[in-house]
């Protein structure tokens, strides 16, 4: 691999580039879905080839080939370097500065995901499933996922960095239906499950088989649940919930690209503005938010970004106020703040974008129970959904799965179909406690979209419970 | 196309000599000019040659993939796609790989747009921003794809397909528009006029006001339109959706459920969209009606819904990439029939009173059942008073049952517009929606956002 890359990074500098980067990469991925007591998809997928970047007369070219050879390499050096000249650019583009650096890193892990083999993956599937049956659950789903990436990363500044990353995920659904009524219920998460870098041993962890008849039982309850109320009201959000809040209204706001308008066609912009640095009250004195790629086993751990930018854990939001945004090394230097290390690209057929690695909601104090307690009359909301952000991540508006009512410091009935809805910093204000480190915990989503063309990334989130005043709830059709 | 695609599904059916086996092969070349603040930014070529096999044995079905297509990576792939079926359950009913089937000749190649290069994508990016008075964002994007399907059934599919795009933003802080235009022929989409729309849009945003969450009548143009349908069509339209009772059609074919004005189809075939022969089972696309002037008539299907169902239905061919197997088949190719309405001026006479939204934005799906749908209005809101386009308005919130937004639909526009539903991620496999504008006697906001521009 190093071969391959260094001969592309030394086509583009020949050709005229100024910078280039080239990242050979070779993924393999397993998925088995079972639905309904049928196998519906047992897979066995793997990709691999070259991407290499150029900075040519100040503009941007990327280009890929799928040859992992010499050949391969320089063919998508010269092409990038065509398209670089092509596009033209408005002068020369400076990157912060970046010492050399040279590195392996692989997943920690204690039961490689491959080793396990595919007719036992199945076999866990059918198992989990089994819990989840019930009278009035009409669609019952398990599904397991390993991903192993294998990436070098050589660059034109002198970076040699070799990379193995090794992801494990698996999730539980169960879907009730009645005359007119569709309830779901998921385990550990909505949309896809829940994955860790991490072996087999976290999908062992996660325990789909005793979680199922809770699952199931939830699911069919809900149909006869009442519908959660509408109002301003005081809320209490499960982690998981909290962690898709992070996501959608602090992650991609924060991501300097689109602060500068770089995603305005697609995903869109921010409500930040770089000169909102430092100053920018974002919530209230009970929000911490953290980016950190050296959490274990999250999916945005790694030891170098895809620019080479070596992993750090640095405060983004602290006691309401924003500290940093998340970076590459141009915009970092645009800003005059930051060094980058949140780039991150999406295979070896796409270009780094900054992407979240893994953002944190640090933990607050006390336990769920607390922040009941400190509710007279509210609601708890608990897995997502649906969800919806405007362009510039200000308005939003999230479903949960399932509700409760607190009355009294004290859960209540099941409630259906709750939704709510905010203005980002306004609803970030409201914050009035967050759970302790005991209430913490991670979740990875293997959804997040971005670019065009189109980029999945694969990101954790943690995340306690946390309350927060003056809600709106219950928004209808 | 460097490699012949047809060749390599062949190579990777001998290489699963012995087993029943459907061999897929995508060949990409595509380059798309993404460009910000009216400098192309991000570009980037694709080449990329993938092969998918799927190997039955017993009625136990494995998938695997690669991107090496030499001999001995087609073999290592042929025995991990026979591992993953020794790994599978038999499915009572599994109604084994296709038979050969007569394919439909459809348009959708053009040998201009294929030989696009990097410089004529960029060139065209640059005709799109210099046609804009403010900064523009978006792409420009030509593309080729060949398809090949061969099986041990004697399957035997081929089709090459072009697709170019231009998509535009226009903005500056206090204003902004979009527009965009899809086709597979090379002079059907023209970047300036996609940015000049854009940016006129824009100009007309500035000063937007706001209103109070409420039902409103509305007039969509296809942009949002096609992203509604689409968003709907996920649950609604898909064979899954209807066994699993999540589909609003559920339990309500053959009933009346949206204005008799509305007729949906989903249409591979038709030469206006990004036409397409067959499904990946190599099935021959039928066009399927699934409203009929206001009637459910019916939903998309593949081999396996069709048999799962056990009443007599048979594939439409809708079948997904065997990877996406468990979602079933979906409506890749809707077209909503035009009406008798000749402008969207006259659209808004209709409405009178009420709201035209120009594009959405991040649709989320809240009740499959219902049909209820939310997401942000963005890029050229505006209120329309006594018949006519007024001042404009803030981004705003909508959360919409879609079936009730059609239930009383003053007119449809004659025209209708290709709308590329495809966001590229992935392999490049183009779709696209063909839609008109559409007006609407209730629109649900039910907040508000904030104002136009960057």
């Amino acid at each position: 691999m190093r071969d391959v890359c260094r001969a592309a990074v030394d086509a583009a500098v020949g050709a005229g580039a100024s910078y280039a980067d080239a990242r050979a990469v070779v993924r393999r991925s397993q998925g088995v879905t079972t639905k309904n007591g049928r196998v519906e998809n047992v897979s066995d997928l793997e990709s691999e080839g070259i991407g290499v970047r150029v900075l040519v007369d100040g503009a941007w070219g990327f280009s890929c080939d799928r040859r992992l050879d010499e050949s391969g390499a320089r063919n998508a050096a010269l092409r990038a370097c065509a398209f670089a000249r092509a596009a033209g650019g408005r002068g020369e583009k400076a990157l912060a500065p970046l010492a050399a650096a040279s590195g392996t890193y692989r997943t920690p892990m204690e039961k490689d995901p491959f080793a396990v083999s595919l007719g036992d993956k199945v076999a866990l599937c059918l198992r989990a499933e089994e819990g989840l049956r019930h009278a009035d659950v009409k669609v019952t789903e398990a599904f397991v996922r390993a991903l192993r990436e294998h990436k070098f990363l050589f660059t034109s500044d002198g970076a040699e960095i070799e990379q193995e990353l090794v992801e494990t995920g698996a999730g539980i659904d169960a879907l009730a239906v009645s005359d007119g009524g569709f309830q779901i219920r998921s385990y550990p998460s909505a949309h896809s499950g829940s994955s860790s870098q991490a072996g087999w041993e976290y999908v062992e962890g996660l325990g789909l088989e005793r979680e199922a008849p809770r699952v199931g039982e939830q699911a069919a309850a809900l149909l006869r649940a009442d519908v959660c109320p509408s109002g301003v009201m005081t809320v209490v959000i499960d982690a998981e919930q909290m962690e898709l809040q992070v996501h959608e209204s602090v992650g991609h706001p924060i991501e300097l690209d689109r602060v500068y308008g770089s995603e305005a066609s697609y995903a869109g912009t921010s409500f930040l503005k770089s000169t909102d640095l430092g100053s920018l009250r974002y919530g209230s004195d009970k929000m911490n938010i953290t980016a950190d790629s050296t959490t274990p086993g999250g999916l945005g751990t790694f030891a170098f970004d895809d620019e080479g930018v070596p992993a750090r854990r640095e405060p983004i939001v602290v006691e309401g106020v924003l500290r940093n945004f998340l970076t590459s090394r141009e915009t970092a230097e645009r800003l005059g703040a930051g060094a980058g290390g949140s780039m991150r690209a999406d295979g070896w057929n796409r270009m780094p974008l900054i992407r979240m690695t893994n953002l944190h909601l640090d933990p607050g104090e006390g336990s769920f129970e607390d922040l009941l307690a400190d509710v007279d009359e509210g609601i708890y909301l608990e897995t997502n959904k649906s969800w919806s952000i405007d362009d510039k991540r200000l308005n939003f508006q999230f479903g949960t799965q399932i509700a409760w009512e607190i009355k009294n410091g004290k859960l209540g009935r099941m409630l259906r179909d709750a939704t709510y809805t905010g203005i980002t910093p306004e609803f970030w204000g409201s914050l009035d406690a967050v759970a302790g480190p005991e209430a913490w915990h991670m979740q990875g989503l293997t959804n997040c979209g971005k670019g065009q063309p189109g980029q999945g990334a694969h990101v954790s989130h943690g995340a306690s419970p946390a309350r927060f005043r003056n809600v709106q709830v219950g928004v209808k059709a | 196309m460097s490699t012949d695609v047809r060749e390599v599904a062949g190579l990777a059916l001998d290489a699963a000599k012995g087993d029943d086996a459907l061999a897929i092969v995508l060949g990409e070349n595509s380059g798309l000019a993404r460009f910000a603040s009216s400098e192309v930014h991000q570009p980037t070529l694709i080449e990329n040659c993938s092969v998918v096999l799927q190997v039955v044995r017993d009625g136990k079905i494995g998938t695997a993939s690669t991107n090496r297509i030499d001999s001995e990576s087609l073999a290592t792939l042929a025995q991990r796609a026979g591992e993953a079926s020794d790994a599978a359950v038999a499915e009572e009913g599994f109604p084994g790989l296709a038979p050969p089937q007569q394919l439909p000749e459809v348009d959708g190649w053009d040998d201009e747009l294929a030989e696009l290069g990097p410089e004529e994508q960029a060139r065209r990016a640059r005709a799109a921003i210099d046609a804009s008075s403010i900064e523009l964002f978006g792409f420009f994007t030509s593309g080729a794809t060949e398809l090949a399907i061969a099986s041990s059934t004697g399957v035997d599919a081929y089709q090459a397909m072009t697709d170019a795009t231009t998509l535009a933003v226009a903005a500056n802080d206090r204003e902004s528009g979009y527009a965009s235009g899809t086709s597979w022929r090379g002079n059907g989409v023209d970047p300036a006029a996609v940015g000049r729309e854009a940016s006129e849009k824009a100009q007309r945003t500035r000063n937007a006001t706001t209103i109070e969450p409420a039902p409103y009548r509305a007039v969509l143009e296809p942009y949002a339109f096609a992203d509604l349908i689409t968003y709907f069509s996920f649950d609604a339209f898909g064979a899954n959706g209807l066994l699993e009772g999540r589909s609003y059609l559920a339990g309500r074919l053959d009933e009346k459920i949206v204005d008799e004005k509305v007729s949906i189809a989903d249409d591979g075939l038709d030469p206006r969209g990004l036409p397409k022969g067959f499904d990946f089972e190599g099935v021959p696309k039928q066009r399927v009606q699934l409203i009929e002037n206001g009637v459910a008539k019916g939903v998309v299907w593949d081999r396996t819904s069709a048999a799962r169902a056990g009443d007599g239905h048979e594939s439409t061919g809708h079948a997904p990439p065997p990877v996406y197997r468990q979602y079933g088949p979906l409506a890749f190719g809707i077209s909503v029939a035009g009406g008798e309405v000749d402008t969207v001026e006259e659209l808004c006479e209709l409405v009178g009173d009420g709201i035209y939204v120009t594009r959405l934005h991040y649709l989320g799906i809240v009740d499959p059942r219902e049909g209820v749908i939310t997401g942000m209005t963005r890029d050229g809101t505006f209120r329309i008073r006594d018949g006519k386009i007024a001042e404009p308005l803030v981004n705003l919130r909508f959360t919409v049952s879609v079936p009730q937004m059609l239930q009383d639909v003053p007119g449809l526009s004659r025209a209708t517009t290709l709308v590329n539903t495809s966001d590229f991620y992935g392999d490049r496999y183009p779709t696209a929606a063909l839609v008109p504008a559409i007006a609407t006697a209730r629109f649900n906001i039910t907040g508000v956002g904030s104002e136009p521009g960057l």
